[in-house]
């Protein structure tokens, strides 16, 4: 058996994301495991010259560029054109993989789409199958379950960010391709994106953290919450809150977690003086190790929390603070 | 200008999950099923607010299911739709998201929309891809993680902002389009009693699958799903918290710190 892999990066907000660096690393391996095959990156966009040069040393064989003014923006449909022109160069079987950002979540299914192919989104784990095609597992219902989904070629997917390891790369000196786009249906020219309301600061993107700290109304004041912000900050990690804290105005809306906010997937995620309603939970669920600090030892976010400290956020994250800075070498926070 | 929202019925998620004996599936047997998808009642609130601030005229709900997916559709005409539609499907009939969105495809052919909005995600499968692969299958625009939306009606355009990695994109597009909504502008109405009473006699009209499989044959991937679920595992139940003692914060940081490093290796 081989398998021939593409991946579809994501360099939408202007740099190729972890996540893009998970899915290669992952095709890679995948082709290993299934005894050989391509692996061949896709890279769709406008201005992508600087992009090329950054993936030339992902130790895969093949670039394919559909580089486009109609492709400034995003239109999944347009972008689902350009992966269809990519996926036709390289024979069965094939699996197309895409980190499942926001980009690659409306393309996969567009893409999978238009070809009939397998599709599922938020992948955690792959292994090919002996029958051919790959087996994948995904979370279900919150976290609660695990699915297994037999995928025959073709496959297309989006992995969930935080999921696979990043391996580097043996270098390698892969042939660069142009693509030819062919002519977009009218409603796909073009998108033009007229703004980026840019929200990271110098921390991580939350959904794509391997640690998220986040805060709750139990920090009691607007000017307590930065206890939060220096924890997170010594230990690389990306900020959160609850949504009480977002509608008492004491963080913006791109922090929220949960049901109508960012659902996310940390290595670690602390929660800091939140309750555990269950809207905040459904954003929670599948991260793999969650800690409580909370007053009230009957407070529901400890059922579902691996580590738990009934006691005052307000003293404890300092204290943590000032311990993970001290271990790290690094100056305490103001 | 008419709006057409897909709405899907899931077990409560507070219900207890039991695999089914086939091990592919959760056991639906006893379970509660709630009204609605919560993302897709954040769905159905935006669309009546594109009907009564935005002169949309009609909203109509569809929804793929089994029989008791009507409670799903009848909770939606209470809260404000106009009119249902229900594909029917036998009880135990295979699915995947693709499959649903070429049978949405295959009866939205038959219905006006000028827009189709569909939520974040169903609450069990966690998929996502209903809404692109729908605008796919009937040839129209999608635009996901939809977080404000302003039509202009007059030139068929959508003001929009749609959430990035990193923050939110302004832009304007055409309609007829499918939106996936993230966020609506309110949260959703819980319906009155009135409303609940007055939704028993909305019309809401019944397709079985079999009258669309024809038009579905046709669109690629075709009426069977293209995946195989092989299984559905439960992890070991969560014990609780492991809850970590402590008589001071620095002894509070202190044993945290360690087990995230020794026990659990986070960090
Ligand atoms: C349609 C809808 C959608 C929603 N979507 C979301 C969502 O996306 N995300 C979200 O988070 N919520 C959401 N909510 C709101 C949710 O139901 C809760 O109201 C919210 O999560 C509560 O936030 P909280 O935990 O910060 O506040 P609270 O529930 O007030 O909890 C504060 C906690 O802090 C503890 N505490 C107090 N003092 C201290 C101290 N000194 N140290 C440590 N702990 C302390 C208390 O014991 C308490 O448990 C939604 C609600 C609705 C109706
Ligand atoms: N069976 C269904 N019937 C109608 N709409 C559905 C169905 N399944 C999913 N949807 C819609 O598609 C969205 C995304 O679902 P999913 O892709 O399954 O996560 C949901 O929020 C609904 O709006």
């Amino acid at each position: 058996m081989t398998l021939n892999c593409l991946v579809i990066t994501d360099q939408r907000s202007g740099v190729l994301s972890a996540s893009s660096l998970e899915a290669i690393s992952e095709a890679r391996r995948l082709v290993v495991k299934a005894g050989g095959g391509t692996v061949a990156i896709g890279l769709i966009g406008s201005g992508l010259s600087p992009v090329v040069e950054a993936v030339k040393g992902q130790g895969v064989q093949r670039i394919f560029l559909v580089d486009h003014a109609d492709l400034k923006g995003f239109s999944a449909s347009a972008f689902a054109q350009a992966a269809v022109r990519m996926v036709e160069k390289l024979p069965a079987p094939v699996a197309v993989l895409m980190p499942d950002t926001a980009l690659g979540r409306e393309l996969a299914p567009r893409l999978g789409a238009r070809l009939g192919a397998a599709t599922v989104t938020a992948v955690v784990e792959i292994v090919p199958s002996s029958s051919g095609g790959l087996d994948v597992k995904r979370k279900v219902f919150g976290g609660k379950a695990t699915e297994t989904v037999h995928m025959p070629s073709p496959v297309v997917m989006s992995l969930r960010p935080n999921s696979f390891a990043i391996e580097s790369s043996s270098g390698g000196s892969p042939s660069v391709e142009s693509v030819e786009l062919g002519e977009l249906p009218v409603h796909a020219k073009g998108l033009s994106v007229e703004k980026v309301i840019s929200t990271r600061g110098d921390t991580p993107e939350l959904t794509e953290a391997a640690i998220v700290v986040s805060g709750g109304r139990g920090l009691k004041a607007p000017e307590n919450f930065v206890l939060v912000e220096n924890l997170a900050k010594v230990l690389g990690a990306a900020v959160g809150s609850s949504r009480a804290v977002v509608d008492a105005g004491w963080r913006p809306a791109s922090y929220q977690v949960g049901q109508t906010g960012k659902i996310i997937a940390p290595q670690l995620y602390i929660a800091c003086g939140i309750s555990g309603a269950i809207q905040h939970l459904v954003g929670i669920t599948n991260s793999r190790c969650i800690v409580a600090i909370n007053k009230d030892p009957a407070a529901p976010i400890f059922k579902i929390a691996d580590y738990g400290l009934a006691g005052d956020a307000l003293t404890i994250l300092p204290a943590l603070t000032h311990l993970v800075s001290q271990s790290r070498g690094l100056p305490d926070p103001h | 200008m008419d709006i057409l929202v897909c709405v899907k019925q899931v077990p409560d998620p507070e219900t207890k999950l039991r695999v089914s004996p086939s091990g592919k599936t959760f056991d639906s047997d006893g379970v509660k099923f709630t009204i609605n998808n919560t993302y897709d009642e954040a769905t159905v609130e935006e669309a009546l607010r594109m009907k009564e601030e935005f002169g949309f005229s009609a909203l109509r709900v569809i929804s793929v299911g089994p029989a008791r997916a009507e409670e799903a559709l009848r909770s939606a005409l209470a809260m404000g739709a106009d009119e249902a539609v229900l594909i029917e499907t036998p009880r135990d009939m295979p699915l995947d998201p693709l499959l649903v969105a070429r049978y949405l495809a295959a009866a939205a052919t038959d219905i006006p929309h000028d827009l189709i909005m569909v939520g974040r995600q169903a609450q069990d499968d966690e998929a996502g891809a209903v809404g692109s692969a729908l605008g796919e299958y009937l040839g129209l625009p999608s635009y996901s993680f939809v977080t404000e939306l302003t039509p202009v009606p007059a030139n068929h355009l959508l003001k929009m902002k749609r959430y990035v990695e990193g923050g939110e994109e302004v832009f304007s597009a055409p309609f007829p389009a499918v939106l996936s909504i993230l966020k609506g502008a309110k949260d959703p109405r819980t319906p009155t009693l009135p409303n609940i009473l007055k939704a028993r006699k909305k019309p809401l009209k019944k397709i079985p699958v079999k009258d669309l499989e024809a038009k579905v044959a046709n669109l690629p991937g075709g009426t069977r799903p293209t995946s195989e679920t092989l299984a559905f595992t439960l992890p070991p139940p969560r014990a609780g918290a492991k809850m970590i003692e402590f008589q001071t914060p620095e002894e509070a940081a202190d044993r945290l710190l360690k087990v995230l490093k020794e026990e659990a290796k986070v960090l």
